[in-house]
């Protein structure tokens, strides 16, 4: 492990406010946190959270470097970024390793997320020379009208532990081609993988001479997060985690105006149908569900199945849980590590209870696995007669509930039933019935797949859900819009004034 | 029985999950989620009682202490 940390300058003591090369902050009066191993429960390094003081170091240095950042022509910023990919591609391997001891995602997982971040640069590079904007025609003779879009200020990124690196990366190499600044708040859970990030962002920075334009403040979320989403001066706040949580960020920026980006819960369903590949879906299925050991805000929650094909399908995932292997995640072999921590534990035996008051039957795991640490439980099938209370919560963790329905009109209303939207699927063979999940009566859900599960998007397109999966939207596609102000431009390159709408005033 | 630890609606949640995390289950059960997409809720005990409606917050806070003090599982 020291040869890891050290690799990626991770010391035993780091510094949790920093706003660039050289510019890390430290305050006497810092809390210190300590990064746990969720394999072992072990202590793997210490950090010494952001106070307000350095929290505010951070933010001036920011507003300064946005003054000059904002100047440098968008394909100049992409420059810095394909220099910050290129650094992530040298740092893969022992950065995806950071991501598996800090968080317990399998290894291979943990360098699927590095290769994200490395993707999110690549397309960001590529966006950096078409931050395109409309031209429209203007009613009035001799004038010109278009838009352009103008860089926002500092972007601040709250992000969750499960996906401790990528979700800051979507973020930050758009923010930065955008010609924002970014300012990075990580989970408390996983703030090493940050520290880390930091730390190749700032060798980039100085590469150019620059200080600023990735920063990092580590704290807890009632300090530094509240000053996250109070704070007037950061117009724009990207948030993932929870939609209680969501809801309370939400209201707090747009009381001042600011804006969001929110990537909230989700409850993510697939249809199988009768006329299903099979294999194909219990492979999807069994990804998506035990990936990540169910911590993906993707993660596939609920499949809906046909009446005729339910009995073989659960026997099919049956014997599939039966063979996922569990243990130590940077093990080769091994398809699911431990969950992030103990209350995340406790909070799926809670939901366990549940299940059983509600009707639901365990047709596969629901136990702690002790024998192979505090943080391991079984991947769970869990038949239920219907959607209940329980299967509209999202319990982070490996539990699949499984529903029958008859027509697919009563399937999509099923998957369209609950208080979220961000991934859905179906598996089907019929043009008819996946045109139907794709069409406005279809899914409600911001991702729609169609032979692929619910989760392991790619960076192309834009990611995010509707309803109380928050609306926002990163990533690709034209996500970048959101870290930008629009502006309207008309140019009269005649002599004369005329009014639009032809109005005469004072002639 | 071990010896019952002495919270307060003042305690802030994330040191709550930290330092208790049998309180996570124990909440849910409740009806109270402390920790929603795996992270803790911003805020204290009390605020989040609040948020939730709890009427009965030092009922509850003292079935929380006692739970905690026992060792049975969740």
């Amino acid at each position: 492990m020291k040869t890891l940390l050290k690799k990626l300058n991770i010391e035993e003591v780091n510094i949790g406010a920093c706003a660039g090369p050289d510019a890390w902050f430290k305050d006497p009066q810092s809390d210190e946190l300590i990064s746990y191993n969720p394999t072992t429960g072990d202590p793997i390094a210490k950090i010494l959270q952001a106070t307000d003081k350095t929290y505010d170091q951070v933010i001036q240095q920011a507003e300064e470097s946005f003054n000059t950042w904002r100047m440098l022509p968008a394909p100049k910023r992409g420059q810095v970024v394909r220099d910050l990919g290129n650094a992530l591609r040298e740092k893969k391997e022992p950065l995806g390793e950071l991501v598996t001891l800090e968080m317990g995602k399998i290894k291979i997982e943990g360098l699927g997320e590095v290769q994200e971040m490395i993707d999110i640069c690549d397309f960001a590079v590529g966006l950096s020379r078409q931050l395109y904007g409309l031209s429209m025609h203007s009613e009035r003779p001799a004038h010109r009208m278009y838009e352009q879009w103008h860089p926002l200020g500092i972007v601040a990124v709250i992000s969750a532990f499960n996906f401790p690196v990528a979700v800051w990366s979507w973020n930050a190499a758009i923010a930065a081609v955008c010609g924002d600044i970014t300012v990075w708040k990580p989970s408390s859970d996983t703030p090493l993988t940050a520290v880390a990030v930091q730390h190749i962002a700032n060798t980039v920075m100085g590469d150019h001479g620059l200080k600023g334009i990735f920063s990092l403040t580590i704290g807890r979320g009632s300090v530094v997060g509240e000053r996250i989403i109070n704070d007037t001066r950061i117009p724009l706040v990207s948030f993932t985690g929870s939609t209680a949580m969501g809801k309370r960020v939400a209201q707090a920026v747009s009381k001042r105006f600011g804006r969001t980006i929110l990537e909230l819960g989700g409850n993510n369903g697939i249809i199988v149908t009768e006329n299903a590949d099979m294999d194909m879906a219990v492979r999807a299925i069994l990804f998506g569900a035990v990936g990540t050991a169910g911590q993906r805000c993707t993660s596939t929650r609920r499949i809906i199945m046909h009446r005729s094909i339910a009995a073989k399908l659960e026997d099919r995932l049956i014997r599939a849980y039966k063979q996922v292997s569990i243990g130590d995640p940077m093990k080769e072999g091994i398809l699911m590590g431990p969950l992030v921590n103990k209350a995340a534990v406790e909070d799926m035996m809670a939901a366990m209870e549940k299940v059983k008051e509600q009707g639901g039957k365990i047709l596969f795991g629901g136990h702690r696995l002790p024998d192979l640490g505090d943080n391991y439980v079984e991947p769970t099938i869990v038949k239920m007669p219907a959607q209940t209370e329980i299967v509209h919560n999202e319990t982070f963790a490996p539990i699949l509930y499984l529903l029958e329905y008859e027509d697919l009109d009563e399937a999509v209303n099923l998957h369209n039933e609950v208080p979220q939207g961000l991934s859905s699927a179906i598996f089907t063979r019929n043009l008819l019935e996946a045109e139907q999940f794709l069409s406005t009566a279809g899914s409600d859900c911001g991702i729609a797949n169609v032979n692929i599960g619910t989760s392991g998007a790619e960076i192309g397109g834009a990611f995010g859900g509707e309803k109380e999966t928050g609306g926002g939207r990163e990533s690709g596609s034209d996500a970048w819009k959101a870290y930008m102000r629009r502006q309207t431009n008309t140019i009269n390159w005649s002599k004369e004034l005329p009014l639009a709408q032809g109005i005469k005033f004072g002639d | 029985m071990g010896n019952k630890p002495d919270l307060t609606l003042d305690i802030e949640i994330e040191d709550l999950v930290r330092e208790y995390p049998r309180a996570a289950g124990f909440l849910t059960k409740k009806g109270v989620r402390c920790i929603r997409c795996g992270e803790p809720i911003w805020g204290t005990l009390g605020e989040l009682l609040e948020a939730d409606r709890i009427k009965d917050q030092s009922g509850l806070l003292d079935e929380l202490n006692q739970f905690l003090a026992g060792k049975e599982e969740t």
